[in-house]
C-alpha cells in the first residue's frame, strides 16, 4: 500500500500535491434550520500520505463529531473534505475507522476473525482469502491464534486491539482513532501506544488519532493539532519532530516534548 | 497461546441436570393426579370423567393404534408448517417494520390491532374461502402464531447498537448483508422469545381448528372420541398434544441456550 516518505531518522516531508487528506473551512453540526448546533467551524488542515497527525482538544469540544464528519457519517454544514482526489461523500474506502468505545463497536455474535473479515465479506472478498487477511491482521497485533475467540472472552486491551487489526485487514489509506486508549488502564495504554507506533513503522499507514490526553497525542504523532473554542476550530499546529520511532521513557523526557506540552496545555487553558 | 479450547469454563458443556427440581416436578405431578383421582371418588367431577388408571391405561393403547398415529402426523404437518411460515414471516416484517422509520409509524396500529384479535373469529371466513381443507388449517396457523415473532423482532431490531451501527456504515458492508449478519443476529435475543411462544400456539391453533372444523387431526379425533364417549381416550389425545407442546418447548430453549451464548456473556 502506501509507502511512507519519511527520510530515515528525519521528520516525514509533507508535500501539499502528497496530502492523503484534506480538509477545508469545514464545518459540522447537528440539526437542522432553527435548531442547528455547530460544533465544528471553519475547520482546515492536511494529512501528508505515511504522516501521523494527532487532534487534541478538551472533552466535549468535537474530535467525535470531527471523526464522524471525515469518516462519511456526518455531512458537513459547509466546506469539504477530500480523501485520495475526491471530495468525500459518504463512508469512503480509504478510510477506516478505529472507535472510541471498543465494545459498542466489535460484534458479539461474531468471533475475532470474523469480526475482522466482516467488512471484506462486504467487499466480496472470498472466504479463504478474508479469513487469511483477518489472521495476518490478528498476528500484526499481536493477537496471533486467537481468532476463534469471542470479543467477550477478551480483556478490553484485547478487543481494542481486536478493532485496530479490523481497521488494517480494511486496508485503507487513512486509519482514523477515536479516542482508541481512553477506557483501558495505563501500562494496557502505553502497550497499545507503541503497538499502533510500531504498526505505523512496519506498515506506512497514515493515522489520524484524536484524543484528550495531550501526552498521548504529542507521543505519538508527526504533527499535533489543537482544536478548541466554541464552535471548534484549529487552534494550533507543532510539529513534534522525533521521526518514526519512540519510547515511553526516552522520548517523553525529550526537551522537545517538554515544550510541545507546555505550549499546548497552556494554550487549552485560555 | 490459548488454543487448546475457545468455550469459557463456566459454559463448558451441557447444563448438569438438577435433580432436586426434576423431584419438586414429579411430586407436583403426583398431588395433581391424586387430586384428581380423589374429587372423581368424592363425586365433585361428573360421573363420566374417567380415573387416572383408564387414562394411563388409554394413553398405552392409543399408541399402537394407526388412526391416533395419522392423526397426529397431521396436526403435526399443519403446525410445523404455520410455525416456520410464521417465523420467516414475522421475522422478515418485524425487522423491516423495525429499521425502516416510515414502516414503523404505520404498521404499530396494525401490529397492535393484529395480536389482540381473536383469531378464531376469523374461522367462518377462511372455511367459506379455503374450505374445510389442510391450507385453511396452516393459515390459521399462521393467523394465530406469527404476531409473537412479528412483535418481538420489531422489539429486536430497536436494540441495535448505535455503536454497531456506525461501524457498519464506516466499513460499508452492503444491506444484505448488513440484514443478516447484523440486525438479525442483534435482535435474536429477542426473536427466540416470539419464536418459543409461537410454537406452543401453532400446536394449540391447529388443534383447535381440528376440533372446530373437523379437518383430520388430533383434534378431530378428540372429537369422535367425545362423540363415543370415550373420555379416556379423548384425554389420551390432549395429553400428547400437550406432552408435545412441551418438548419443542424445551429443545427450542436450549438450541436458545447453545445459539445465543454471546448474548448472556456480552451482557454480564
Ligand atoms: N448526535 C448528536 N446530536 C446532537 N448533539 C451532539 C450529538 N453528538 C454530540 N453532540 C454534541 O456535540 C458536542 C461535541 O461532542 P463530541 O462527542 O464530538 O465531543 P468529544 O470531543 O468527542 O467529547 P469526548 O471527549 O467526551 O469524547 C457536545 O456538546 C455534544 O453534546
Ligand atoms: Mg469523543
Amino acid at each position: 500500500m502506501s509507502n511512507t516518505e519519511s527520510v530515515p531518522g528525519g521528520t516525514l516531508t509533507r508535500v501539499s500535491e502528497d496530502s492523503l487528506l484534506r480538509v477545508t473551512d469545514l464545518s459540522l453540526g447537528y440539526g437542522e434550520g432553527a435548531d442547528e448546533k455547530r460544533i465544528i467551524e471553519n475547520l482546515s488542515l492536511t494529512v501528508g500520505n505515511g504522516e501521523f497527525v494527532s487532534i487534541v482538544g478538551p472533552s466535549g469540544v468535537g474530535k467525535t463529531t470531527l471523526l464522524k464528519g471525515l469518516s462519511g457519517l456526518l455531512k458537513p454544514k459547509a466546506g469539504q473534505v477530500v480523501v485520495g482526489g475526491g471530495a468525500l461523500e459518504g463512508p469512503h474506502r480509504d478510510v477506516a475507522v478505529v472507535f472510541q468505545d471498543y465494545s459498542r463497536s466489535l460484534m458479539p455474535w461474531m468471533t475475532t476473525r470474523e469480526n475482522i473479515a466482516f467488512p471484506l465479506q462486504g467487499r466480496g472478498q472470498k472466504k479463504p482469502l478474508r479469513n487469511k487477511a483477518a489472521d495476518e491482521a490478528l498476528d500484526a497485533v499481536g493477537l496471533g491464534g486467537q481468532g476463534n475467540k469471542y470479543p467477550w472472552e477478551m480483556s478490553g486491551g484485547m478487543q481494542q486491539r481486536v478493532a485496530i487489526a479490523r481497521a488494517l485487514a480494511y486496508n485503507a489509506k487513512v486509519l482514523l482513532m477515536d479516542e482508541p486508549f481512553a477506557s483501558v488502564d495505563a501500562q494496557t495504554r502505553f502497550d497499545l501506544e507503541d503497538l499502533v507506533i510500531d504498526l505505523r513503522e512496519k506498515l506506512g499507514v497514515t493515522i489520524m488519532l484524536v484524543t484528550h490526553d495531550v501526552d498521548e497525542a504529542i507521543y505519538l504523532a508527526d504533527r499535533v493539532i489543537v482544536i478548541a473554542e466554541k464552535p471548534a476550530t484549529v487552534v494550533d499546529v507543532i510539529e513534534t519532530g522525533f521521526g518514526t520511532h519512540r519510547d515511553q521513557v526516552a522520548t517523553k523526557a525529550d526537551p522537545r516534548f517538554q515544550d510541545a506540552r507546555g505550549r499546548i496545555l497552556t494554550r487549552l487553558r485560555k | 497461546m490459548a488454543t487448546t479450547t475457545t468455550t469459557p469454563m463456566a459454559f463448558s458443556g451441557r447444563p448438569s441436570v438438577n435433580w432436586t427440581l426434576t423431584f419438586q416436578r414429579v411430586i407436583t405431578l403426583v398431588v395433581i393426579l391424586l387430586l384428581w383421582q380423589f374429587a372423581l371418588m368424592s363425586g365433585l367431577l361428573p360421573k363420566i370423567t374417567p380415573g387416572v388408571p383408564d387414562i394411563v391405561t388409554s394413553i398405552f393403547t392409543v399408541v399402537t393404534m394407526g388412526n391416533f398415529w395419522v392423526g397426529f402426523g397431521y396436526t403435526l404437518f399443519a403446525a410445523l408448517a404455520g410455525w416456520l411460515l410464521s417465523c420467516a414471516i414475522g421475522v422478515v416484517l418485524g425487522l423491516l417494520i423495525g429499521t425502516v422509520r416510515p414502516l414503523d409509524r404505520s404498521a404499530a396500529l396494525i401490529v397492535e390491532f393484529g395480536r389482540a384479535f381473536p383469531t378464531i373469529a376469523l374461522m367462518p371466513v377462511m372455511m367459506l374461502v379455503l374450505g374445510a381443507t389442510t391450507n385453511m388449517k396452516i393459515t390459521m396457523v399462521v393467523l394465530a402464531a406469527v404476531w409473537p415473532v412479528l412483535v418481538q423482532s420489531i422489539l429486536g431490531s430497536r436494540r441495535l447498537d448505535p455503536g454497531i451501527v456506525s461501524t457498519a456504515t464506516v466499513f460499508q458492508i452492503p444491506k444484505g448483508l448488513w440484514f443478516r449478519k447484523v440486525l438479525l443476529p442483534s435482535a435474536l435475543p429477542f426473536i427466540a422469545t416470539g419464536v418459543r411462544i409461537s410454537a406452543s400456539i401453532a400446536i394449540l391453533a391447529a388443534v383447535g381448528v381440528e376440533v372446530l372444523t373437523q379437518v383430520p387431526g388430533l383434534g378431530r379425533l378428540i372429537t369422535l372420541a367425545q362423540e363415543a364417549e370415550r373420555w379416556d381416550n379423548a384425554l389420551a389425545y390432549l395429553f400428547f398434544a400437550g406432552i408435545f407442546g412441551w418438548l419443542v418447548a424445551s429443545l427450542l430453549g436450549r438450541a436458545e441456550g447453545r445459539l445465543l451464548r454471546w448474548n448472556r456473556q456480552s451482557d454480564d
